[in-house]
């Protein structure tokens, strides 16, 4: 292979090769994605629309889509999923600007804050959030020693609760994407901008948004598929009276028994989580 | 004709960073459709000055007048100057003529004029066909053309221009010099360059000011900056010369008599007797044989460089002086490398300069 490029004359390209040389290297990854990706996935479409009894069904999506209470399901997810994102994007913006923008030990302060709870697991961050928001608990407990309340303020269990747990665990999937755009940001652009008459406000919409729009939709992506499936978040934070499609799901499989209908559920989880991944991976498509 | 009216008038602009004072109380009247050249060595605050201009850092004091408005405190959004970038910096999300467009888009101009004016630009810098395509697919020099545009676009009352032209290879940045003169002169652009390239600063401009550490130490044409430097700053800065230095033993009429190691040499200058100097002149004054009016010293030639139209010939001339000459491609005769020589020179073409601003 190397012969061949290297005796391949300049001036002409030999694109077929190429593109075979390319398709060697991304085989090996295929192939895993192929095995442990679309294999399990084209196995969950199949039980979602097989009926056990021989033939196919489509009895899961209509009971999913078709009954008021599994679409409340539906929409606590998506609910919950951009939600999280919304919120966790109005805190992660200016955040990785300041972070951007921070020097010395600040800096590393402030990274190491970001990277160091992505090393605790999900359980342990949502347990602890248990642990602070219980009516016996951190937050209840110095309120009633200071004297400012009298009677614990009910905080876990709430979608409160729900919706502050999930924008701290999922936060450094928001801060690290647009924190490595705008760390890359040439500050000529806005300074181009400004001499060419656009005032600070203009600067903003006009240079900065587009230029760090590719961070930005990384980190709804990843944000918000995270967010939408999450299991442990909502179950620890605000239980049954929150039922979420992961949720659903598992009590479809591990409680009631019901593996078509989970797949089903797991089916129409996915579907929201590409479509908005998909969507917003269009928005930052470049200018032709 | 009457002189153009003051276009640019900065004022005993300071500026300090921390305890380092970058630009020290710097005098620059900029007339209408000039272009002049900042040059100085890397961090004699050029840029800092430009940026000033800009209102991207504006100075801590001293003042700034644009088309008889004081602008010292105007955001740069307010001030209607053009700026291209060394890097460019041109947005990555727009098209070329998008680009090209944005500023009179964030004035607000009606579309049917900004497509015309952006036609207009990208046209007078030979891009016309371009207007659709990406900047990442351009070229360096094509890039360089777009960011020109786009600050000629908005018609600013100065253009400014920090090392725009270094990113380039050395034959398309010396057509660009050329081509770039002409066509600011075309648009009657009044404008600014930065640059620490000499030949760049003579080609480009109709007034060259040399930096120094924050000063400028001399403000003049390109061939009177050449002829007549001001300090030997501005002479070590701005082509190649002799240098010998010497003692005043007397003089009169603005001309002194210094004795050197080479020896005893008249040039222009007024010191006391006494005072230590440099003499200097340019390689091209310097003449093969004896003259009794003028400079002469004689020494062994060290090297002789062939540089197609002129030969330069260095020759020591003992005691750690040294000749540098310069001989047309016309002369009859070239000496070689250990030839016993003696050069001559004009003491009208000879400047004496005190020796303790030696660099
Ligand atoms: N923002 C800043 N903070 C601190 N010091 C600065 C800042 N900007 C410039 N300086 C210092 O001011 C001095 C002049 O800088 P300036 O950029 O104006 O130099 P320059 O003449 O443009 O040099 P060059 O040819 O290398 O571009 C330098 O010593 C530089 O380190
Ligand atoms: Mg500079």
């Amino acid at each position: 292979m190397t012969d061949a490029v290297l005796s391949a004359p300049v001036a002409t390209p030999a694109p077929d090769r190429e593109r075979l040389a390319a398709f060697g290297f991304v085989a090996p990854s295929l192939l895993i994605t192929a095995l442990v990706f679309v294999l399990p996935l084209a196995l969950l479409l199949g039980v979602s629309v097989l009926d056990p009894k021989g033939g196919g069904t489509s009895a899961h999506y209509a009971r999913l889509l078709g009954t008021p209470y599994y679409l409340g399901v539906i929409w606590n997810s998506l609910r919950l999923g951009l939600l999280t994102t919304l919120i966790a994007f109005l805190i992660s913006y200016p955040a990785a600007f300041a972070l951007a923008r921070a020097r010395g030990p600040l800096r590393s302060i402030l990274l190491a804050t970001l990277f160091l709870p992505l090393a605790a697991s999900v359980i342990v961050k949502a347990f602890a959030w248990t642990i602070l928001l219980r009516s016996d608990g951190l937050i209840n407990t110095v309120l009633i020693a200071a004297g400012i309340i009298e009677d614990p303020i009910r905080m876990i269990f709430t979608q409160t609760a729900l919706i502050v747990g999930a924008v701290n665990i999922f936060l450094p999937f928001m801060v690290l994407p647009i924190y490595a755009v705008v760390a890359q940001l040439d500050s000529r652009y806005a300074e181009a901008a400004a001499t060419l008459g656009a005032s600070p406000l203009v600067v903003f919409f006009r240079v900065i948004l587009p230029l760090t729009l590719p961070g930005i939709v990384a980190g709804v992506a990843l944000v918000f598929s995270l967010s939408v499936s999450a299991y442990v978040v909502p179950t620890l934070l605000i239980g049954e009276k929150y039922p979420t499609l992961a949720t659903t799901i598992a009590k479809a499989y591990l409680l009631a028994r019901e593996p078509g209908f989970g797949a089903a559920a797991g089916v129409v989880l996915l579907a929201i989580a590409i479509i908005v991944v998909a969507l917003s991976a269009l928005l930052s498509r470049e200018p032709k | 004709m009457s002189e153009p009216a003051p276009h640019l008038v900065i004022s005993a602009v300071s500026k300090r960073f921390g305890a380092a004072t970058v630009l020290d109380r710097v005098d620059l009247t900029i007339r209408r459709g000039e272009l002049v050249t900042l040059l100085g060595p890397s961090g004699c605050g050029k840029t800092t000055l430009l940026r000033a201009i800009a209102g991207l850092s504006p100075p801590d004091t001293g003042t700034i007048a644009l088309a008889g408005r004081d602008v010292t405190h105007v955001p740069p959004h307010r001030r209607n100057v053009g700026v291209v970038f060394q890097s460019y910096a041109l947005f990555p999300h727009l098209t070329v003529a998008g680009n090209v467009a944005f500023g009179l888009k964030v004035r607000g101009a009606p579309k049917a004029e900004i497509d015309r004016a952006v036609q207009r630009a990208l046209a007078l810098v030979k891009l016309g066909h371009l207007g659709g395509r990406r900047i990442s697919a351009l070229s360096g020099g094509q890039q360089q053309r777009v960011a020109l545009a786009r600050a000629i676009a908005v018609e600013p009352d100065v253009l400014l221009f920090d090392e725009a032209l270094s990113a380039l290879d050395r034959k398309l940045r010396e057509e660009m010099q050329i081509e770039l003169r002409r066509l600011l002169q075309d648009v009657k652009a009044t404008a600014i360059f930065v640059t620490h390239d000499q030949d760049e600063a003579l080609t480009m401009s109709d007034r060259v000011a040399v930096m120094n550490k924050g000063r400028i130490e001399q403000l003049a044409a390109p061939r009177e900056l050449y002829a007549r430097p001001a300090s030997l700053f501005a002479l070590n800065f701005v082509g190649l010369s002799t240098r010998i230095a010497g003692q005043v033993v007397g003089g009169q009429d603005g001309m002194v008599d210094v004795v050197t190691p080479v020896g005893r040499l008249s040039a222009r200058g007024a010191f006391q007797l006494g005072a230590s100097v440099i003499v200097a002149t340019r390689p091209e004054q310097l003449r093969l044989g004896a003259d009794h009016e003028a400079n002469s010293a004689s020494g062994r030639v060290r090297s002789v460089v062939f540089q197609g139209s002129r030969t330069l010939v260095d020759v020591d001339a003992g005691a750690g002086a040294s000749l540098l000459a310069e001989l047309s491609g016309r002369e009859a005769e070239v000496p070689r490398v250990h030839d016993e020589v003696r050069f001559a020179w004009p003491a009208a073409e000879t400047f004496a300069f005190a020796a303790e601003a030696s660099p």
